[in-house]
């Protein structure tokens, strides 16, 4: 085997689950003995993430070695603001504005697989090896998958190989969110585990077959079960009287687990005892208790009207959607979707456009940042904790993008965007969101078993996978080695370090003016294949 | 598509062989889907009445067209965004105009 780094990552996975499933527990037993073999003679940490805790900024770190600022990624959905309207679409690969750690690790000569991350469709380009795209719909597979041609000898050569089960489904996952009956919440928990039995399978047969130098594969359930069970893995949650439902939530919860320790065990026995084995999360998990209707609250404040509701069936579908739906020509703050967590400030432009002007900015923001904390729940409490000014936490070339102020609830909470009063509502029972604090680990050849050391930073995570396949830091990294993570002799053998700055990436820098020269490319293109005379 | 006095006007034979490119591009598109489109793909084929096309399709159409046949971002807001409302439906036709006009 020449694999010399295995990167298994687990999405919005946290010590706060993972030490009660590695440890013996009356009744139950270790839920997963390998992972806690591994974690007994490995190193840990707690790994902070980016600034708003959300899967595409943070996984884009994790993969680039760099913040949202200078990688451009800060949500799931991308919103052009035109002034009159806002336009919405997706983030994609094109959008991630520094070089990922599979064309550096191309670059270097090293052979990588990566299965199942975000941002990674349409497949970015120079990297050798595979890419089979994360949160990306079935329909949508094959032609995002990397090399041309993986899609088809995946289907041929791996059993069962299923894209409707394995790939990302947009309906199914909004009730990640939702409130959901007894029998609901238990078919999404299992719903997940064919899933990720389904990338699994890819996962070893890549491995086995390729024998990339960088194997790398993301377990995305973990995410989603904990979001809406969270109150059945959660130790602090554990009732007093367990029901033939909490046992049932409890069992399926822990067959899930159970299955990625199985996971973990076959990946690291065929990448061997010379590879080095690497987990990390894009976030960690903990309990929200209260709903924050942050654009009720900025309505009330009088900065924003909410569209009107002509009771059409387009209209109805646009109001239920996840993303603002407001009278522009009368908003000056909102917060654009629940999982932005922000509130974006509109500048005018020019006299007549509708934002506050520019010269008002400062004052605006500041006079916002005191009215969002004197925000109280109806125990008296503040909701909101804290609000990230752009410029501290986001520096970089997008830092224009990021919201004007990220918002951090008490509970670690993400908003509601919905027109419901009042702005603070107690939910019914505690669900699962996300905590800044994820996981990092390490075990294998020359990887220190110190257990528990200090937590590391989520930018940390690529340089120390580059060097952890022999290939030169980049300078321009905003992250730095875990050298706590390796052992002395071999951080003595293998010293760090810094290599050239990465290449430039962010194709969506590119103008939407299209010159001359560019237009009569294409014109030679269509005529070339004969679709024109 | 509604009328616009300021939008560019599309020279016909560049929208007339973009629907061809268009054609080639979404029956590799949608060749292992579930739909029961049958016959050829023409200017008049909607993407989503016709092909079955779901809100999430449109955006991937968006990325193909943007890395298949205009090797760049496209302006596709002023496509799909009039009157402040996202269009319904989109034909072949429309998106081949609204490319030779743009491009």
């Amino acid at each position: 085997m020449t694999t010399k780094t295995l990167f298994i990552g687990l999405d919005g996975c946290t010590f706060t689950v993972l030490n009660e499933m590695t440890r013996d527990l009356p009744g139950e037993g270790v839920t997963m003995p390998f992972l806690a073999g591994l974690m007994g003679k490995g190193v840990r940490a707690k790994l902070r993430s980016t600034p708003n805790p959300l899967t595409p900024p943070a996984w884009t770190s994790i993969m680039t070695g760099k913040g949202p600022g200078h990688h451009g990624v800060f949500d799931f959905i991308r919103a052009e603001d035109k002034g009159g309207d806002v336009y919405w679409t997706l983030y994609d690969s094109r959008d991630v504005d520094s070089e990922m750690i599979w064309s550096i690790a191309s670059r270097a000569g090293k052979k990588i697989v990566a299965l199942n991350f975000p941002l990674t469709a349409p497949p970015p380009k120079h990297t050798d090896g595979s890419i089979v795209p994360g949160f990306i719909p079935a329909k949508h597979l094959r032609r995002n998958s990397h090399p041309q041609g993986l899609f088809e000898r995946i289907k041929q050569d791996v059993p069962g190989f299923d894209p409707k089960e394995l790939a990302w489904d947009f309906d199914k996952e909004k009730q990640a969110m939702e409130a959901l009956s007894d029998s609901d919440m238990e078919n999404w928990v299992r719903y997940h585990l064919p899933r990720e039995e389904q990338w699994f399978n890819i996962a070893e047969y890549l491995l086995e077959k390729d024998q990339p130098d960088l194997m790398a594969v993301m377990f995305d359930g973990t995410d989603k079960i904990q979001h809406q069970a969270w109150q059945f893995v959660d130790p602090a949650l554990i009732p007093a009287e367990r029901t033939d439902f909490y046992n049932r939530m409890r069992a399926v919860c822990r067959e899930y687990f159970a299955n990625v320790d199985r996971y973990i065990e076959r990946l690291v026995t065929l990448a061997g005892p010379e590879a080095q084995v690497f987990f990390a999360s894009d976030h960690g998990f903990t309990a929200t208790v209260e709903v924050l209707r942050i654009n009720a609250y900025l309505e009330e404040l009088g900065y924003l009207k909410w569209a009107v509701n002509d009771g059409s069936e387009q209209a109805m579908r646009r109001e239920a959607s996840d993303f603002a739906n407001l009278d522009w020509s009368q908003t000056v703050a909102y917060c654009r979707t629940p999982s932005s967590n922000g509130v974006y400030i509109r500048v005018a432009e020019k006299p007549g456009e509708p934002g506050i002007p520019a010269r008002d900015y400062n004052r605006f923001r500041d006079k916002l940042i005191e009215q969002l904390k004197a925000l109280r729940n109806e125990d008296g409490e503040p909701v909101i904790v804290d609000a990230l000014k752009r410029e501290d936490w986001f520096p970089g070339a997008h830092m224009k993008d990021a919201c004007d102020l990220t918002l951090v609830l008490r509970d670690n909470g993400f908003v509601s965007i919905r027109n419901l009063k009042p702005a603070v509502v107690k939910r019914p029972h505690p669900i699962g969101t996300h905590h800044p604090d994820g996981i990092f680990m390490a075990c294998g050849k020359g990887v220190s078993a110190d257990g528990m050391v200090a937590r590391r930073k989520i930018v940390d995570v690529a340089p120390t996978l580059l060097h952890s396949l022999g290939v030169p830091v980049p300078s321009d990294f905003e992250g730095k080695v875990a050298e706590s993570f390796f052992n002395a002799d071999w951080l003595a053998q293998h010293p760090v370090q810094t290599g050239e700055p990465t290449q430039r990436s962010g194709e969506r820098q590119q103008s939407e003016e299209m010159d001359d020269q560019e237009k009569q490319q294409i014109i030679e293109q269509l005529q070339m294949l004969g679709y024109m005379e | 598509m509604a009328n616009d006095l300021s939008a560019p006007v599309p020279d016909a034979a560049l929208s007339d062989a973009l629907v061809k490119k268009l054609a080639v591009l979404l029956a590799d598109f949608t060749q292992d889907w579930d739909n029961e489109f049958e016959g050829e793909m023409s200017r008049g084929t909607r993407v989503l009445a016709d092909l079955g096309f779901e809100s999430i399709d449109i955006i991937q159409l968006i990325v193909a067209i943007e890395e298949d046949i205009t090797h760049k971002k496209m302006p596709f807001d002023k496509l799909l965004l009039k009157d402040g409302r996202y269009v319904d439906d989109l034909s072949i036709g429309q998106i081949a105009d609204f490319l030779a006009a743009n491009l």
